[in-house]
């Protein structure tokens, strides 16, 4: 699947909305990640103060960014890893790509990071002489597939069973002839077990950077990290600057809303921190550790006062809680990031120019900010990116004469009620049965789904009436 | 990228951080003050024990199912552990072989009749190893790499046993947590400190949960009461 591009926006949502299965698909896992959240949330009469709690740490960390840098790097170099800097995307790839050939890597294997995304690794690997391996099942799945991930904490969800079925049988060396789930994930363990033993360099992210240590952590369920990390000769950390916390107590209260928040379950199966290189007669592990610290638009943010959203923890919740996501998925955002933290950060990594359509694909029921653990204020961001994007003139000229022409009705009563009461008579002409399927001006939205016809009077026509009838009963009385 | 190109890169991201509003001059006695009141909001902001003794919060947790793949035990001594073992062995139909973790604590226990020095790459060799932490919260255990402890041992097998001491069961994740900040001042934090909460799984396909993902399907935790 070719990889959509977010400026594109407007045709990969009509894409999406077009394939018949998709919202089905998409529902099946974030409705059960709703209700898991729910029930995980109605469990831990805590959570509120351990999210005011989880905010705090992390504004402490942004409004001392630099301090804490510092620290980190100071503690990283004190237990023998090679720290380095990259303000750009590109420049981080450039780093990692370079350590990979300067030990004359073959084989790279990957454990989950949205990170190495973002920077554009995979991509880079690809094109390299060098072995691309995911090792967490679900990417595992998408890059058998040649897919873009469509979720941050689910990134094959848009893929079904029937669909591993046929990657794993031509894709895998033993594959299994079974279509049980159980017997595909045991053919992806048998498949990848060799591949991790064999591995020159193990490439991870990172969910939180300890200063005080100068550690970074993992979390997942599978255990792939630590299998990535642990036989190779060298680690490759990548992560962002936001990632960072004062020491492993900071981390415990982000640890216990992340999980929580992303899967509904109270702790996830292997939380590992990795400090440095192997120490000397250590039993296993790399011996060179390498840090990359990648900036790619977060200081865009602190700068922007868009600094709240460095407190995201890559949860997911948010997306999983978004009516839009639900209908149009994560590979119509045409980026790494979809859902509403997607259409937050999207547009500080590649642009607002490009990135400005999906701080508009956002109703604002406030869904998100009400289930984000750190109490992110994603709605009034998207408000402040929507009025920059109309402010820098990236609005398309058809939204801009809409929006103009509706503010020179809405500033003149007697127009606007005139205008109104003529569209609803327009309207009425093209409906059936209290529906209209088409009507000149509004195929984007009926082209994928009815459009609710209006009440005969306007409003106003309404209010003045019944607000009539009011006082001829008030005078009898 | 060469140093210098990396060095121009480190100050321009210190440079924007200093030229954004948010970011306060920094004192580090303030900074470090402030972060320390941020634990003190822990109290209110933890789950609930399930019992005022971590170990038995422990295995009450196992026993409700809470931890994924997991089954519990408890033993007087260390010496019951191959025992232990054994019994895991009948419950899985398992071959009596073992990949003992290469500890003076637990080569020296009476493993007669099991083979204690299996390969641990093959699927079916259970793990044995020794946490220095159990963690009531979460059910989890820790370990941390060293000379006697291979991480891999607790991430290659599909089956794994692994004993606690029932006095290093802590009741949350912050205590351990603040011994571990205590050993990052000293700087002699390990390479790996690892705290596992069950055995491995995933639900990337359908949603469905399957364990085994990649490291054991089954967990089994034995809390020793003597040790
Ligand atoms: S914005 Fe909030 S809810 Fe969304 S991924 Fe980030 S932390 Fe989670």
């Amino acid at each position: 699947m070719q990889a959509n591009k977010p400026q594109n926006f407007y045709k990969n949502v009509s894409e999406a909305l077009a394939q018949p299965n998709l919202k089905a698909i998409i529902r099946r896992t974030t409705d059960k990640a709703d209700a898991k959240r729910a029930e995980a949330v109605s469990n831990f009469p805590g959570f509120e103060n351990a999210r005011t709690q989880g905010q705090k740490i992390k504004d402490h960390v942004i409004k001392h960014m630099d301090h804490y840098l510092a620290e980190f790097e100071k503690n990283a170099k004190a237990q023998g890893a090679i720290v380095h800097w990259a303000s750009t995307g590109e420049e981080a790839t450039k780093i990692v790509m370079d350590i990979c050939k300067q030990h004359e890597a073959k084989k790279i294997t990957r454990s989950k990071s949205m990170l190495g995304e973002e920077i554009g690794l995979s991509h880079a690997l690809d094109h390299s002489d060098m072995e691309r391996i995911e090792t967490d099942l679900a990417e595992h799945i998408i890059q058998l597939a040649g897919d873009p991930p469509s979720h941050i904490v689910w990134p094959a969800m848009h893929r079904s069973r029937e669909d591993v079925v046929k990657l794993f049988r031509s894709n895998h060396k033993s594959p299994t002839q079974s279509e049980e789930i159980i017997d595909l994930v045991r053919s992806a363990r048998r498949d990848l077990r060799t591949k991790f033993l064999t591995s020159d360099i193990g490439i991870s992210g990172s969910n939180f950077l300890l200063a005080d240590s100068g550690s970074s952590c993992t979390v997942t369920n599978e255990g792939n990290a630590e299998l990535t990390i642990t036989p190779p000769k060298v680690h490759i950390v990548t992560a962002g600057i936001e990632k960072l916390v004062p020491s492993m107590a900071h981390a415990v209260p982000l640890l216990r809303l992340l999980t929580r928040s992303a899967t509904g379950a109270e702790i996830t199966q292997y939380i590992t921190f990795h400090n440095g290189a192997k120490r000397e007669g250590d039993a296993d592990g790399p011996e060179v550790s390498h840090i990359v610290l990648v900036d790619n638009g977060r200081t865009k943010m602190l700068a922007d006062g868009m600094e709240e959203m460095l407190r995201c923890i890559r949860c997911g919740a948010c997306m999983n809680h978004c009516v839009v996501y639900k209908h149009i998925g994560g590979h119509a955002y045409g980026s790494v990031y979809p859902g509403p933290m997607g259409s937050v950060l999207t547009p500080h990594i590649e642009g607002l120019e490009v990135a400005n359509k999906q701080t508009h694909a956002c109703t604002l029921n406030g869904r998100c900010e009400e289930v984000c653990p750190v109490n992110i204020p994603l709605p009034k961001l998207l408000r402040a990116l929507r009025a920059k994007s109309w402010s820098k003139k990236y609005e398309p000229i058809t939204n801009r004469f809409v929006v103009s022409a509706y503010a020179m009705l809405a500033s003149r009563p007697k127009l606007f009620q005139l205008s109104s009461s003529m569209g609803v008579v327009m309207m009425k002409l093209f409906s059936r049965k209290g529906w209209i399927q088409s009507m000149p001006f509004t195929s984007g939205w009926t082209s994928n789904r009815d459009l609710i016809a209006p009440e005969s009077k306007t409003f106003m026509q309404q209010y003045k009436k019944q607000r009539k009838s009011s006082n001829t009963a008030e005078k009898q009385q | 990228m060469n140093k210098q190109q990396e060095a121009i890169s480190r100050q321009k991201i210190f440079d924007a951080i200093k030229q954004a509003s948010p970011t306060a001059p920094a004192n580090i006695d303030a900074i470090q003050k402030e972060a320390l009141e941020l634990l003190s909001l822990n109290e209110d902001a933890r789950p609930a024990a399930l019992h005022d003794d971590p170990s038995i919060a422990l295995e009450m947790r196992v026993e409700k199912g809470l931890v994924i793949g997991t089954s519990c035990e408890r033993i007087a001594t260390l010496a019951d552990l191959p025992n232990a073992v054994k019994t895991f062995f009948a419950k899985h139909k398992l071959p009596k072989v073992a990949k003992v973790q290469e500890t003076e604590q637990l080569q020296s226990l009476d493993w007669n009749g099991i083979g204690i020095n299996a390969d641990i790459i093959e699927d079916d060799t259970v793990g044995v190893c020794l946490a220095e932490y159990g963690i009531a919260e979460t059910g989890s255990f820790v370990v941390s790499s060293s000379k006697d402890m291979p991480i891999l041992l607790n991430f290659l097998p599909l089956y794994l046993v692994v004993a606690a001491p029932k006095s290093k069961v802590l009741a949350f994740m912050d205590d351990y947590a603040l011994i571990a900040n205590d050993i990052a001042k000293q700087g002699t934090t390990p390479r790996n400190i690892c705290i596992i909460s069950g055995a491995s799984g995933t639900t990337d396909i359908e949603g469905v949960l399957v364990q085994g993902a990649h490291g054991p399907e089954f967990l089994h935790l034995v809390i020793v009461d003597d040790l």
